[in-house]
């Protein structure tokens, strides 16, 4: 009898472990589609923050969020859309010299990196559910072409943070 | 009349013309810095102890009466003459190039002594006056620094003015969505008090630490 309960606890010990590693290969798959050919995307998320915005605070701030998106696959990605639980809408835009405009995609390069960051690409963020202040974070769900959804949830930080400050 | 107003059209292009070149070169070499190389190279072939990029052609001050954020009208020429003025056009609703801006200016100007700090005028003029009262101006300002100057009233004398600094505005557009977008140069003059003129412009990918370079030397009346 003491044989065979420590052999079944042996075995929910080794079943408890495959599961563990399923779940890793799962978020690993998440991140990557398929590893393995070295040619997906393996995508990260980095740096991620939003300026407080200046001004009247509420439910109608407008804020720029900035973050950088790591490819360390051998495939290109393409972000297609952003959207927010907290946020009634999240789009994408770039700053030129004089103004800016929205973009529908923006390209994460095989073996390189998307930088959304101030005075360039960003995100407009409307509509806030609870009017943002500094230490909240927000929910993004970044949703790319090839590699499925990424969710980061991003800091508010003061109006004139910059990452490594 | 008119050949002044074309020779003025003459210049802003010319001066569109360079920022934009400036502006090539600073993608060129890579996105992560800021206007780092367009400052050094400036500074090396004009000699000047200022990182900012210095004019050949030194700007008049516009002739500009506009509402400031109490109400009351605002005479540029008289009110800022004497002291160095840092002049922006934007809107309040921009949510990346504008506060960017203001930011950096009033992060480095709260580094300064306040005998110093009073020396420099930071004024900031609506390409969006109809959203941007002056009550919506002082509360978006006041984020920056409380000293800083709002301007708004009508879009046409706006529009005049920055032309006649070598900066586009034009009217804003409203978008699907209801928000604003406002097409404007995000070059920040500085018109230095000797002369009342513009002797430096900072384009919109300048850093924090070139003004934190900068603004000191403006507060001591230092030549550009």
């Amino acid at each position: 009898m003491p044989a065979s309960r420590d052999f079944r606890r042996t075995a929910l010990a080794g079943a408890a472990v495959a599961a563990a590693l399923t779940a890793s290969a799962i978020v690993v798959a998440c991140g990557g589609s398929g590893g393995g050919s070295g040619a997906s995307a393996k995508l990260s998320v980095t740096d991620s923050y939003i300026p407080l915005p200046a001004g009247a605070s509420g439910d109608d701030s407008m804020a720029a969020g900035y973050l950088t998106v790591r490819n360390t696959g051998g495939a290109a990605d393409t972000l297609v859309r952003v959207s927010s639980p907290g946020a009634g809408s999240v789009s994408m835009h770039q700053s030129t010299d004089t103004t800016m405009r929205e973009v529908d995609s923006l390209p994460v390069p095989a073996d390189g990196t998307l930088q959304l960051s101030r005075g360039g690409t960003h995100l407009m963020i409307m509509g806030w559910q609870k009017p943002p202040a500094v230490g909240d974070q927000l929910e993004l769900d970044l949703t790319f072409a090839h590699s499925g959804t990424i969710t980061v949830e991003v800091p508010v930080k003061p109006l004139t943070y910059r990452p490594g400050s | 009349m008119k050949f002044l107003s074309s020779r003025r059209r003459a210049a802003g292009a010319a001066t569109l013309a360079l920022t934009a070149a400036l502006a090539l070169t600073a993608c060129g070499s890579g996105t992560t810095k800021s206007a780092g190389p367009v400052a050094v190279v400036s500074q090396q072939a004009q000699n000047s102890p200022y990182q900012g990029t210095v004019l050949a052609k030194h700007f008049d001050k516009p002739d500009l009466v506009l509402t400031d954020t109490s109400g009351q009208p605002f005479d540029l020429r008289k009110q800022t003459a004497g002291k160095t003025t840092l002049l922006y056009f934007g809107y309040t609703s921009c949510p990346d190039v504008c506060p960017t801006t203001m930011g950096d200016i009033g992060v480095a100007l709260q580094k300064l002594p306040a005998d110093q700090q009073a020396e420099i005028n930071v004024v900031f003029v609506s390409t969006d006056p109809q959203v941007d009262t002056p009550k919506v101006l002082r509360t978006w300002l006041d984020s920056f620094n409380k000293n800083f100057i709002g301007l708004t009233g009508d879009l046409t004398t706006v529009k005049a003015a920055a032309q006649s600094l070598g900066i586009l505005v034009e009217d804003p557009i409203v978008n699907k969505d209801g928000t604003v977008t406002s097409t404007h140069g995000a070059q920040v003059l500085a018109f230095q008090p000797s002369d009342d003129k513009a002797h430096v412009v900072y384009l919109s990918d300048t850093s924090t630490a070139t003004f934190e370079h900068d603004l000191p030397l403006f507060a001591k009346g230092v030549a550009a």
